[in-house]
């Protein structure tokens, strides 16, 4: 059986899609957005989550660390992620948290017995499983498999992706996916590329594509002001979503800075852009402008 | 969501007066004495009815312009939940809580059909003194609320002479409204709403406090023939109840010691929806009306229940999701399935199991048929005890974890056996409460009163509580101490004592590593299950002695915080002064999953074995219900509920930020509400220790 790199399992997800939902976070990405709200989505492999202030300086980790990357002086912790070899024995023996692993291996089969202790919820209120990421492509036989291993157990299954994936891998989970949840980061050719490393002609492809196989979606699109809070970004949101057949809606996600507190803990650096939040006035006004041309909102 | 509007201006604007707290400011502190009111040498029950005679001809009345509902229970007294009599110095009489009368038959015969009763048991002449003497008390606090409705028609007269036109046409529809009833049986859905306010406020005026039960039941069919017949519209109806619920809030504001529990809504308990005695969903217009109301105007001042089953309409578990997810805990669910079941398991007649309502917080019982009190055992103290951690024990050694087990249960036994040669004794006070025997099915029958087992059903309930938390703790025990052997049984007892001084992390290593109840992991819930089940086995094996029904509930009530003195630090990693569990909700900060899984540990539970019931009290962030999927899910939550066999359930939704806002400024936050579990309280007007266990409950997203 394959395993895959899970970093979260969430439940009573609310905003994942229709219903009680279960969102599956896989780690690794494709993009690299200058924006992104989950760093610790985006490499592919187990990290350290470090945060000094639950350490109870127990020194195990200085212990069992063989390569001398965790030190306590004078009852201060200092963790080298230079020296660190990633072989994550430290996070095994601390108690408090202080270290942990982001990321866990786990089986299709793992991840679809917690799914379905939900199962009740989903029922109740036409939910289901989201996976998530991170792009879930990029997992993308691990994907496959937790979709078909889904449907099996009649649960309801939502994607979420950025659509920059090869068209024969959305075919080939096309039919076990009931709604995808598409990213329209911006429709700027340029700024695309510069913000998240890619080019957004494919994703649009994509898109169409996906709908031309009569598959839902809803539009997610991240509002950064400063950067695709544009009239003309919106319009061409407008103009994706009116040329769509089986696109329920759009829906606004407004930036906001979690992600750096996240990035630090993984000492990542990324620039907190508090510049990049957009006003409640701005969002309201952006999404009467979508209305005004008749497109469905998802709130 | 879009504000809807329905109600008049002129609603609104009485609201508002309402929930300012103007009303409760302006209750009467007034000294009333049987000293020389009262004849000597007259038996108990008469003297009671003394007191309620001189409660019905001084009480202030005070009718508002422009209510359409009458009857304010307007001494100070009364609100402190004291019978506001006094003699040779100290109030004569205990008032009685914890039950709901039987409106809904007083409210079908009027006070004369109970007059009728009672002349008709006395013509069987075989009564004793007590029995005679209970019904002429009875016949004299019959005349007393008499009296008090002559009175508001008196008022209402004098009114009508000096009033304006505006005013004055409110007035005489109001005094036409009471000329009748409550006297006679109502004949229209205006007259019913009103009577039945006379009949519960009179009980209030007088220092009881009961829930109303089952309003919608009993108004229900009057709204239909009134529509059928075209004597009133919807919306006129609407604004009927919009003044009974406004009415509600006449002691709001009152600023009485209620100690922990804050204002705590003086256990006006309401219970919408669900099946009748034939099996037949009674849900009608009456309880559609209802949450139009408490959602337009936001009063929590009677904290409702609803009860929910597989077979509710659609549209109500919309609105009740809806409702809920506006905040201030207004409604809260039952799961009559659940219920029901439990009660006929116990030994209820199916009809009579279905006609349950609540005590006035959530306890089960049968509405005019019940006398209730509980009796509260420390499950979780039994367990330090035990083990030697609690006050005045020292450590023992246990070789297995089934010895443990073994001698916990055994001085749980110990205790059960207490508590059933307690409920053997006197009920309750043993005192008279003449005034509320009156509303209790059987007292006139019997010619006993309600604390002297004259009820149909006179119920001792034990309640266990830290039944979680015992479970927690066992479930880390035979974990740790047992299985894995990372440490012994007497370095940890010892390290309890100590509250978790020097072993920090120890502690963190079970904060972090063990999952407990709460968390749909099935170690933990097996261990609760057992700890559960065994407390049934044991109070099982006395259901009824001595003319006294023992059904077991789970509940601390808010206990938890007085009782972290005796407990000391728990084994599942909580410091002495942390306090834990409430009900049978997970102990703060344990369920660190989601509220599904919350409710599936709980669920998990043989919860049709508890008939008197048990809370599972969640809280949940506003985001997570904003917009329409929002309130979809919640509407999943309370359906998936149902299908997992859920008892009682009650959801929060709020931050943290506000609470603790609400801390820093209690003047920017008086209209706040929150409930607690059966019932709901202003957050400001809980002691800081209640805020905070409001507060340290798990915020779920």
């Amino acid at each position: 059986m394959k395993k895959g790199l899970v970093f979260d399992i969430q439940k009573y997800c609310t905003h994942d899609g229709p219903g009680i939902r279960t969102t599956v976070f896989l780690k690794g990405c494709n993009l690299n957005c200058a924006w992104c709200h989950n760093p610790e989505s985006i490499k592919k492999i187990i990290e350290i989550y470090f945060t000094p202030e639950k350490c109870i300086n127990c020194g195990n980790c200085v212990a069992v660390c063989e390569n001398g990357a965790h030190l306590i002086k004078k009852g201060k912790h200092f963790y080298s992620r230079k020296k660190c070899t990633l072989c994550l024995k430290c996070a095994g023996v601390c108690d408090s948290k202080a270290v942990e692993c982001v990321g866990k291996e786990m089986t299709s089969n793992e991840v679809i017995k917690k799914v379905k202790e939900d199962f009740e919820f989903y029922e109740a209120s036409g939910g289901g499983l989201t996976l998530s990421g991170g792009e879930p492509f990029s997992q993308f036989e691990f994907t496959l498999e937790l979709l078909k291993k889904a449907h099996a157990e009649r649960i309801n299954t939502c994607v979420e992706t950025n659509g920059a994936v090869e068209k024969s891998r959305l075919a080939a989970v096309l039919p076990y996916v009931d709604l995808f949840l598409y990213d329209i980061k911006d429709t700027g050719t340029k700024r695309h590329k510069y913000f998240t490393g890619a080019a957004c002609d494919r994703i649009l492809e994509n898109l169409k594509f996906v709908d031309s196989k009569g598959k839902q979606t809803i539009l997610r699109c991240l509002m950064i002001k400063g950067v695709n809070l544009t009239a003309k970004h919106l319009a061409n949101i407008a103009n994706i979503y009116m040329h769509l057949k089986h696109c329920k809606g759009v829906e606004l996600l407004p930036y906001h800075p979690y992600g750096t507190s996240k990035a630090e803990k993984l000492g990542a650096s990324r620039k907190k852009n508090t510049r990049w939040i957009p006003s409640e006035t701005k969002l309201q006004r952006a999404k009467q402008l979508l209305l005004k041309k008749k497109v469905e909102m998802i709130e | 969501m879009e504000k809807v509007r329905r109600l008049s201006d002129f609603t609104h604007k009485l609201n508002k007066t309402a929930l300012s707290g103007k009303r409760g400011k302006g209750l009467t502190d007034l000294e009333i004495t049987l000293d020389g009111n009262c004849p000597q040498n007259i038996s108990e029950e008469l003297e009671y009815a003394y007191c309620i005679k001189l409660i019905a001809e001084n009480a202030p009345i005070r009718i508002l312009p422009g209510e359409k509902i009458i009857g304010s229970a307007t001494l100070k007294q009364s609100a402190y939940h004291k019978i506001p009599v006094m003699k040779d110095g100290k109030i004569r009489f205990p008032s009685v809580s914890h039950l709901t009368l039987g409106f809904d038959f007083a409210l079908k015969m009027g006070y004369n059909g109970l007059l009728k009763d009672i002349e008709e048991r006395k013509l069987k002449n075989d009564l004793d003194e007590k029995g005679s003497n209970l019904l002429n008390a009875m016949k004299m606090c019959i005349e007393a609320a008499n009296t008090w409705h002559q009175r508001h028609v008196e008022a209402l007269q004098e009114l009508i002479k000096n009033s304006r036109a505006v005013e004055k046409c409110n007035y005489e529809a109001v005094l036409k409204n009471i000329e009748h009833i409550p006297e006679k049986p109502p004949s229209s859905f205006y007259e019913a709403a009103q009577s039945l306010y006379f009949m519960f406020s009179f009980q209030r005026l007088c220092g009881n406090w009961s829930g109303i039960g089952r309003i919608d039941e009993m108004l229900g069919g009057f709204l239909k023939k009134d529509l059928k017949e075209g004597k009133v519209s919807l919306s006129e109806a609407r604004e009927i109840l919009a003044h009974f619920w406004i009415k509600g809030c006449d002691w709001l504001g009152f600023e009485g010691s209620q100690g922990g529990s804050g204002d705590a809504m003086f256990y006006q308990n309401i219970i919408l929806g669900g099946i009748n005695a034939e099996g037949k969903d009674i849900t009608n217009e009456v309880t559609y009306l209802i949450l139009d109301v408490v959602e337009e105007l936001k009063i929590n001042e009677f904290p409702i229940a609803v009860r929910l089953s597989s077979k509710s309409p659609e549209k109500l578990i919309r609105r009740v999701a809806e409702v809920q997810s506006l905040g201030g805990g207004i409604l809260a669910v039952y799961n009559e399935e659940t219920v029901i079941k439990a009660l006929v398991k116990f030994g209820y007649p199916l009809k009579i199991a279905r006609s349950f309502a609540n005590d006035g917080c959530w306890e089960i019982l049968i509405p005019g048929k019940t006398a209730f009190i509980y009796f509260p055992i420390d499950v979780f103290l039994i367990l330090q005890k035990t083990l030697g951690v609690a006050e005045k024990t020292t450590a023992k050694k246990y070789g297995s974890f089934e010895k443990l087990y073994g001698a916990y249960k055994k001085n749980l036994s110990i205790a059960i056996d207490s508590f059933n040669r307690i409920a053997d004794k006197d009920f309750a006070s043993g005192k008279p409460a003449t005034l509320i025997s009156l509303l209790i099915k059987d007292c006139i029958r019997k010619g006993r009163g309600y604390n002297e087992r004259g009820a149909r059903y006179t119920v001792f309930s034990p309640h266990a509580g830290g039944l979680q938390d015992a479970g927690n703790s066992l479930h880390v025990i035979k974990s740790l101490v047992y299985d894995k052997k990372t440490v012994k049984l007497s370095g940890l007892v010892r390290a309890l004592k100590n509250n978790w001084e020097g072993e920090e992390q120890l502690r963190q290593h079970i904060l972090n590593s063990m999952e407990l109840y709460g968390n749909d992991s099935k170690p933990a819930d097996t261990m609760v299950k057992r700890v559960l089940d065994d407390f049934l086995q044991l109070t099982g094996k006395v259901k009824e002695r001595k003319g006294v029904l023992r059904p077991p509930g789970i509940s601390t009530f808010g206990r938890e915080i007085e009782w972290r003195e005796k407990r000391k630090a728990s084994a599942h990693g909580y410091r002495q002064e942390t306090p834990l569990a409430i009900n049978f909700s997970p102990t703060p900060g344990s369920d660190k999953n989601s509220i599904t899984a919350v409710i599936k540990s709980y669920c998990f539970m043989d919860l049709k074995r508890l008939p008197n019931g048990t809370a599972l009290d969640l809280k949940l962030h506003p985001t997570s219900v904003k917009g329409k999927n929002g309130v979809a899910a919640l509407e999943g939550v309370l359906k998936a509920f149902v299908k997992l066999k859920g008892f009682f359930m009650h959801i929060n939704v709020i931050d943290n930020k506000t609470l603790l806002d609400a801390q820093k400024h209690p003047e920017k936050y008086r209209g706040l509400s929150v409930r607690i579990s059966g019932w709901s309280a202003r957050f400001v007007t809980l002691n800081k220790e209640w805020q905070q266990m409001i507060i340290n409950r798990t915020l779920h997203k």
